[in-house]
């Protein structure tokens, strides 16, 4: 066992003839110091071995074999594109088989291709159905909407209220004639045409109404007799015990209801 | 030096052949004599070698020129030797180191005699080697096999000099103690042989 000065000599970097004075005078270190040069000597004889041209040249074709990282990623997107060469894939394949992150990242690419369809759920098309934007209304649609003919009556009345316009007022002003000819002939005209127009509406309702009226009671006693019509065949069927009598061919409808029944239509 | 390393890194990384055969011519060497000195083996070093060198080009663009390029290569391929060297020693023929194996580290001479007693003592230093830790075994190779500077291999190891001047002393007396005791066993039997092949007889 060395005495540990060799080492510091060798770690300080010491001369050979330093190390050999040292050894002179320690019997273990001279021990160790005579395997260590033998060792050296063992080792300093010996050549590299040399690199065989095969090999040199299989070296110099990893660039056609592989690609590195940075060729890797510029190759995936078309890859993923499937505008790859067989080349270029070859090479990506070769490098995707050693190097893991890159191998991660195609897969995440190229898995995506490849995600099947999400299926909708059932109640989707209800609701895109419903919140189906609504059809585009046309200028009369909105004018004859109750709630926009509501909204103007509302602010005609408003603003005639704050024009200082007073229909009770104008009415009080043309009995009491406080109102100018015109004025008043204006008023006068417009109120008999008024009455003569409500006039000819319940003109118009009562004759509507009669009509439907008549109508109604016409349809009504064709019902009644035809249900009277109807129990009287069915009683007189009973009494002849089921027989029906058919036309002279022996074929066809019977001949007292066909008869009963196209009475009414006369 | 390491500015202009990174420019041929660049220019490799660029796609330029002539830049990446310059890398090859530079570095095969070195990458193949420590692949071999750590498997002993030609196929296997040469597989080794490629793996090294495919993992370099695939990773070029890590490279940042702040240390030797020699020491970059061989620190990203370091798992690979080392997993290539821990499966060697698993074997069971690992310790045992064969005429074949050492046959292309030494030089050949006009002598027999010289010639098969470097042999021997080549496979004698082998197979110490093989028996010593492999965080001290390694050192040894890269400095005295391979011949790199310490600033390299404290680069490509990650640990500092005064370390790789430590463990190497170590290595270096764990080898010859062994060596020492291997021939103390073996005795008069070693010793003659030793004698016979100097003196050029055959065994």
């Amino acid at each position: 066992m060395s005495c540990g000065e060799l080492e510091r000599l060798f770690l300080a970097g010491a001369s050979p003839e330093a190390v050999r004075r040292h050894a002179g005078g320690c019997a273990t270190c001279a021990r160790l110091n005579a395997d260590l040069e033998s060792t050296a000597e063992m080792s300093a004889g010996l050549v590299l071995p040399p690199l065989a041209a095969s090999l040199r040249k299989s070296l110099l074709e990893i660039p056609r074999r592989t690609v590195s990282c940075d060729g890797a990623e510029r190759l995936l997107p078309f890859a993923v594109e499937g505008e790859i060469g067989a080349d270029d894939e070859r090479r990506l394949a070769s490098h995707l088989s050693r190097c893991a992150a890159c191998a991660e990242a195609a897969e995440t690419l190229l898995g995506s291709r490849d995600l099947a369809q999400p299926i909708a759920p059932p109640w989707l098309a209800a609701r895109l159905t419903a919140a189906r934007p609504a059809k585009e209304r046309g200028l009369w649609a909105w004018i004859l909407d109750p709630k926009a003919v509501i909204a103007v009556a509302y602010a005609a009345a408003l603003l005639v209220m704050l024009l200082g316009f007073n229909p009770a007022d104008l009415a009080r002003r043309v009995r009491s004639g406080q109102i100018g000819e015109n004025t008043r002939a204006a008023v006068t005209v417009a109120e008999s045409s008024l009455t003569d127009r409500v006039g000819a509406l319940q003109e118009k309702i009562a004759r509507t109404f009669a009509i439907w009226k008549g109508r109604a009671g016409g349809y009504g006693r064709a019902a009644v007799s035809n249900a009277m019509m109807f129990l009287w065949k069915s009683s007189t069927t009973k009494e002849r015990g089921g027989e029906r009598s058919r036309n002279r061919d022996g074929r066809g409808a019977f001949k007292g209801t066909e008869m009963t029944n196209t009475s009414w239509r006369a | 030096m390491s500015a202009e390393e990174k420019t041929l890194v660049d220019r490799c990384r660029q796609g330029e052949d002539d830049a990446w055969r310059e890398l090859v011519d530079r570095f095969g060497q070195k990458v193949y004599s420590v692949a071999y000195h750590f498997t002993l083996n030609r196929e296997d070093a040469e597989e080794l070698s490629q793996e090294i060198f495919l993992k370099t080009f695939e990773n070029l663009h890590r490279y940042d020129g702040s240390f030797p390029l020699v020491a970059w290569l061989l620190s990203i391929s370091r798992n690979l030797c080392i997993d290539r060297y821990r499966r060697r020693k698993r074997e069971k023929s690992f310790r045992f180191v064969s005429d074949d194996a050492v046959a292309p580290l030494l030089k050949s001479t006009d002598d027999p005699a010289a010639e098969a007693l470097k042999k021997e003592r080549t496979k004698l230093l082998f197979s110490a080697l093989a028996e010593i830790p492999e965080d001290l075994a390694e050192i040894l190779v890269l400095r005295d096999l391979d011949g790199l500077a310490y600033e390299e291999i404290g680069k490509m190891l990650e640990l500092p000099d005064g370390t790789v001047k430590s463990r190497l002393f170590r290595a270096r007396a764990e080898v010859a103690r062994r060596i020492r005791e291997r021939h103390e066993r073996r005795g008069s039997a070693g010793a003659f042989q030793t004698l016979a092949l100097a003196a050029g007889g055959v065994l």
